[in-house]
């Protein structure tokens, strides 16, 4: 099976990840491995049965290597919060700021030979098939969907909330007895609530769940425990910015 | 002036992020050029105005390859600015943990990015394959080593969430500190194995020439906190008035900033570390350095893939230690802060090289950011180099476009650019 592993904008963790399973070497004599330019200095951009693609659309670069990865690909997965929702950096597009504004912010009043953007998730440009989340992926999805495809399966999406994952773990819930901002109930699950089991609260790195109805019953847990309004908008976004409802919900949820 | 030659290396391999390499070889000069084309991701824009519990959190992903320098530096400056006094066993712990990531570093940089350069290979798996399986082996047991203790203390290997201001949320019991000290133990010989690898191979002399290293001067031995900076000729000043010191400009043709000292390219990471502190080495490593003391090259880049080499001996015995003073490890608070406003400053040494964190606070919301990464220092003077390398191989007679790309991207690689950390990026 021949596969290839990209990258765009992102802190090249997810391929990070997925260069040191355990078992690397293994899966490097048992797939085709065509493209992973973290690694390897031979790939080039060909037909492959599956395109990883980790990182978020923040160039025009990105978007052309995007459309060519797409193109040659059967079977395209989006890897990681960026990927699948834009990152960290789409905080910028939750809270409206352009990207010249952005961009002279930090870089001072100059011309660049390239355009930058506001980071978008690559479903804007092209179709994804699957989602492996993750900031960055656990090891144990990236070999389960690595084996699904081995044997001409598919990988099945978790759908569900860290929430389920953390009762199942027996921990005390942080968010009811200790009032910390945790994102659990909101998140989706497969990191088998790792940060609660640290008595961190969830932060939400492996991206909303698919029913963002859930976030209005957080925010007004979060309300009665007596967060503020602004904090509630910026923690919820941090790894949500493509949940354009976001800010209008927790208003409504506020009042005036 | 006419063009006589380009050499476009449009996307460089085997490093962290997107970068290519453009060197113009004209009739009296050649110039390189490091193109960035990786997004910039405004980390100063996007910590605004945010709590700093929560800015603490987001920094880390600037760059996976070194997530615990990018945790561990801003909750130094945000202590600075709160005045947090951290417990001694939680300084302790942070240190373990950082040296857990600067050995993970070190050996996924030589291991997997730089050796199949000096074997000839595309990859590591090539060199698996060709008969080093040994020698792939014993660098993933390394990086295993490194991730194994940032999963005990921080609770994973990328974006460790375990590490927060004033402490930790958990600590790791006293058996995984244990186990920390065996692994390190175990790794010792194989990092003394890379030294003997990289000992074998004469650094190529067209990149030779002087140079300024910058590092900090540590708190304690040859360390990674310090808050004051020194060059290798003599110059200090204090992480406060750096910005007195440490100049970054803007290039048209890249996202990530460039550094410069006293108006000149300069140097750090590894081979910067042990030019200016390698007094302060203890043990194995002492040994090799003094066996191999014509290494230590302050005036070749290549020198910096020994160094990194020296410094996995050094910093898998200094684990050793640390964890051994860690046997009485027990459950503690965290450190609460004395104030809600102020301005922090923090500089460590991350794998590649100073990293300097500032922080303004107010209210216990952040207001104000400057992120200064290695990689974003050193840049000008890699493009020193690379240019050095093509101009050295082409007056020789070496024409071959393919020939010399991988000559230049072999100087790109030995500085370990982080191209995802140079491109986050710093407020002018």
């Amino acid at each position: 099976m021949k596969i290839g592993i990209h990258g765009l904008t992102s802190c090249y963790g997810c391929q990070l990840s997925m260069a040191v399973v355990k078992r690397i070497l293994d899966i490097s004599e048992k797939f085709d491995i065509k493209y992973f330019y973290m690694l390897s200095s031979a790939g080039k951009i060909e037909h492959v049965d599956v395109a990883f693609v980790e990182g978020s659309v923040s160039t025009e670069e990105d978007e052309k290597e995007l459309k060519m990865i797409r193109e040659n690909a059967d079977v395209l997965v989006a890897i990681g919060s960026c990927a699948i929702h834009g990152g960290v950096q789409g905080i910028l597009f939750n809270e409206n700021v352009e990207y010249e504004e952005a961009f002279r912010t930090v870089y001072g009043n100059r011309d660049m030979e390239y355009e930058g953007r506001i980071a978008q998730p690559i479903d804007k440009f092209v179709k994804v098939d699957y989602r492996l989340p993750g900031c960055p992926p656990e090891e144990e999805e990236i070999m389960y969907y690595l084996a699904t495809f081995a044997i001409g399966s598919w990988p099945e999406e978790k759908d569900y909330p860290v929430c389920a994952e953390c009762r199942r773990a027996g921990n005390p819930c942080i968010l009811i007895e200790k009032g910390e901002p945790c994102l659990g109930p909101v998140t989706v699950a497969g990191c088998d609530a790792r940060c609660i089991k640290y008595n961190i609260p969830c932060i939400g790195c492996r991206g909303p769940v698919p029913d963002v109805s859930w976030f209005d019953s957080l925010a007004m847990t979060f309300k009665e425990k007596g967060m503020d309004r602004e904090y509630v908008k910026k923690r919820m976004a941090i790894f949500a910015s493509r949940y354009e409802g976001l800010n209008e919900m927790i208003d409504k949820i506020y009042g005036d | 002036m006419k063009i006589k030659k380009e050499i476009k290396v449009d996307h460089l391999a085997r490093i962290e992020g997107k970068a290519g390499i453009d060197v113009e070889i004209k009739d009296d000069s050649i110039d390189a050029r490091m193109v960035v084309t990786e997004g910039p991701r405004f980390f100063e824009v996007i910590t605004k105005n945010k709590r700093y519990e929560d800015a603490v959190a987001i920094f880390p992903r600037i760059c996976s390859f070194c997530c615990t320098p990018h945790k561990l530096t801003p909750i130094e400056a945000v202590e600075d600015a709160l005045d947090i006094q951290p417990s001694e066993q939680t300084k302790k712990l942070r240190e373990l943990l950082y040296l857990g990531n600067m050995v993970e570093s070190h050996a996924l940089h030589l291991y997997l990015l730089v050796v199949p350069d000096y074997l000839g290979y595309s990859d590591a798996f090539e060199v698996a394959r060709r008969g080093g399986g040994g020698m792939v082996k014993d660098g993933i047991f390394l990086k295993d080593v490194g991730a194994e203790i940032q999963t005990v203390i921080g609770s994973r290997s990328i974006h460790p969430e375990n590490a927060i201001v004033g402490g930790f949320g958990k600590v790791p019991p006293k058996e995984k500190i244990e186990k920390i000290e065996k692994m390190a133990g175990e790794g010792l010989q194989k990092a003394v194995d890379a030294v003997e690898f990289f000992a074998e191979y004469e650094y190529p002399s067209y990149v030779n020439g002087s140079r300024r290293h910058l590092s900090i001067k540590p708190y304690e031995g040859y360390g990674v906190y310090g808050n004051e900076i020194i060059s290798s000729d003599g110059h200090s000043f204090k992480i406060e008035d750096y910005k007195e010191h440490l100049n970054e400009e803007v290039a048209s043709y890249s996202f990530a900033k460039r550094g410069k000292f006293m108006g000149e390219p300069y140097t750090v990471g590894a081979i910067s570390r042990l030019v200016n502190n390698s007094a302060l080495i203890t043990g194995k490593a002492k040994e090799l350095i003094e066996k191999y003391r014509e290494f230590v090259n302050p005036e070749n880049c290549f020198a910096n893939n020994f160094a990194q080499a020296i410094e996995m001996v050094y910093f898998l015995e200094r684990i050793k230690e640390l964890a051994s003073e860690l046997h009485d490890i027990k459950d503690e608070s965290i450190a609460k802060p004395e104030r809600n406003s102020g301005d922090g400053y923090a500089v460590t040494e991350a794998p590649r090289g100073m990293l300097i964190y500032y922080m303004g606070i107010e209210d216990g919301i952040v207001k104000n950011v400057d992120v200064i990464t290695p990689t974003a220092m050193f840049l000008p003077m890699m493009e020193v180099d690379i240019s050095s390398m093509a101009k050295g191989l082409w007056e020789d007679g070496y024409q071959d476009r393919e020939f010399i790309g991988k000559k230049i991207e072999m100087v790109a690689r030995s500085y370990d650019p982080c191209i995802s950390c140079s491109v986050h990026v710093t407020r002018l």
